[in-house]
């Protein structure tokens, strides 16, 4: 799939904005805070609806304005499609608004119309970082490619808070009400978890075979480390693994005020011939271990959906060695459209369309 | 909104505090309400208080009425074995305009959700049981609404009302009449699937 057309308004520091993309690749240079990364952040929450870089959806209002829009067309195997997702920041908080052909829509059903892999320098880190950056890592994936992906995430993060607040005394202490939240947690994540080890297992074999070609001496194990250990990967089983592990926890749980076991405490663990990498691995060989599993993000999101997703890349290959970037580009092979930032023009890339990046205005394409 | 004269930014302001009205559309209400007659303005203003003065809630269903108990109440045409419960005293007048129930309705007053402080008592549940133990109805249909919070309180109440050996139905999850299965999302037809019906006639 590609872009044709992007544009924004009152998003970040662009006031207005609109592009032709061209399919292939679209380099974007400039100094340091002229708006690159902004740039890909629009392209990224026009197709996800969520920035990858804030939780909050009011710092991507344009200083001073209430709207922000970000809108396109996608050309895609399902045909074309115009999108276009508003921002709005009022009085009560920020609310952003989705359209699709120009019918408001909501969020499940906008979800995965342009699906994009984004690749950041604070991706680097994903190896070492936080369980919650690995889980949100396979959300984003899952969300982009299953439907229904999302709608369990969004149904089990709303019965965690509700069981938390029950946990927690907000409202009289109630067992039956607790096994309402608890049945909710119990099917939606069990579809999470199933999900999850699904995408896992397909992101496993592609990474396993990248990192083989990037350190043909080190062989990559990713895993995906459930907060529920089951034997089987059936709904049965989790289901019933699951719902042991609650009854087991739930006298912990009332003491310690918050539930304590399920998906929202899974993990991905990566690790080098056996050995952690979070723990034991260099720099070196942890930004290796990433690059081959966004080399099978890559594979997967295209595998899955029959087509391939944008490929936005901010920042990242002036963060890599010139072999490094290289074998990455290499690796991901052909890609429809992709995007790319850099503070000067990376050398090897061929084929592409240079821009300008200055002060929040994109100037002169031209082929490189 | 300095230079607007005092009396107009006060009624900005109390509009404002209305729900789905921002700054924007209230300073648009005020003005095309300047430009209208006096009388207009007057019977604007007299309308909103009577509802506050006039208007109660029933001391049975929790209803919004004139008089109490509702008319919903004391009608014997209604059906007294079928109690319908809704969340909010509004969600009546919606059932109402299909004019397909002719039972007897129960007002929670809002749906059960802990993290916003709003826990089965706060709810107008114990006086739902009370009313079962007394006017021993046949069938309780929960038409809450279909999303989470709605769904927990369907299956709180449920659970609650199982022992007292009354018949609980649910509302149907499915398609809107007139709708395009093409525009219906994802999860809409899956419940439609689930809840699909032998077709005769």
């Amino acid at each position: 799939m590609y872009l044709r057309r992007l544009g924004f308004s009152n998003f970040r520091n662009y006031s207005e904005l609109n592009l032709e993309p061209s399919t292939g690749l679209n380099l974007f240079v400039g100094a340091n805070a002229q708006g690159k990364s902004n740039l890909l952040e629009g392209i990224a929450m026009l197709g996800t609806g969520k920035s990858f870089r804030t939780a909050r959806d009011s710092d991507a209002v344009r200083a001073g304005c209430e709207r922000a829009v970000l809108s396109g067309e996608a050309t895609s195997r399902a045909g074309n499609v115009n999108l276009a997702c508003a921002i709005d920041r009022g009085p009560r908080g920020t609310r952003k608004t989705y359209t699709v052909n120009a019918s408001p829509v909501r969020y499940a059903n906008y979800l995965g119309r342009i699906r994009v892999v984004t690749f950041v320098p604070a991706d680097l880190k994903l190896a070492a970082g936080t369980p919650g950056a690995r889980r949100a890592f396979l959300n984003i994936a899952l969300a982009q490619t299953e439907p229904r992906y999302y709608y369990e995430l969004a149904r089990y993060r709303k019965a965690l808070q509700q069981k938390n607040a029950v946990l927690r005394g907000a409202v009289e202490p109630d067992d039956e009400l607790l096994l309402v939240y608890e049945r909710t947690l119990l099917a939606a994540g069990t579809e999470i978890m199933l999900a999850r080890v699904r995408l896992v297992d397909e992101l496993a074999h592609g990474a396993a075979a990248a990192h083989a070609r990037f350190a043909p001496d080190e062989a990559l194990e990713v895993r995906y480390e459930p907060n529920v250990v089951f034997d089987a990967a059936t709904p049965e089983a989790i289901a019933a693994a699951f719902e042991a592990r609650m009854r087991h926890a739930a006298e912990s749980e009332r003491t310690r005020k918050s539930a304590l076991v399920g998906p929202h405490r899974d993990d991905v663990g990566l690790s080098l011939d056996g050995v952690s990498l979070a723990a034991y691995g260099s720099q070196g060989q942890q930004r290796t271990a990433v690059l081959a599993l966004k080399v099978a993000e890559y594979g997967v999101m295209r595998e899955r959906s029959n087509e391939a997703p944008l490929l936005l890349l901010d920042d990242v290959l002036s963060e890599l060695d010139e072999t490094r970037a290289g074998a990455f580009l290499g690796e991901i092979g052909d890609y429809e459209q992709a995007f790319v930032t850099a503070t000067h023009l990376p050398p090897g890339l061929s084929g592409a369309r240079v821009a300008r990046v200055q002060n929040a205005r994109v100037l002169e394409w031209a082929a490189c | 909104m300095t230079t607007v004269a005092s009396p107009v930014a006060a009624l900005i302001n109390e509009l404002s505090k209305l729900p789905t009205i921002g700054p924007k559309t209230a300073a648009r209400l005020v003005f095309y309400l300047l430009n209208r007659p006096r009388n207009e303005a007057q019977s604007l203003a007299e309308a909103i208080l009577a509802v506050k003065d006039n208007v109660r809630f029933c001391s049975i269903c929790y209803s919004l009425a004139e008089s109490d108990p509702c008319e919903f109440c004391t009608d014997e045409r209604r059906d007294a074995t079928t109690i319908c419960v809704v969340a909010e005293a509004k969600d009546v007048y919606a059932i109402e305009r299909a004019g397909a129930f002719k039972g007897r309705y129960h007002v929670l007053g809002g749906l059960i959700s802990p993290m916003d402080g709003i826990g089965p008592a706060q709810l107008h549940l114990r006086e739902l049981i009370e009313r079962i133990g007394r006017e021993a109805p046949r069938e309780i249909i929960l038409a809450t609404n279909p999303n989470a919070e709605g769904e927990a309180t369907a299956l709180y109440l449920s659970r609650l009302l199982q022992p007292l050996g009354v018949v609980v139905t649910r509302l149907a999850y499915g398609l809107p009449i007139g709708g395009d299965l093409d525009y219906a999302d994802e999860m809409t037809i899956a419940k439609a699937l689930e809840g699909r019906r032998t077709l005769s006639y």
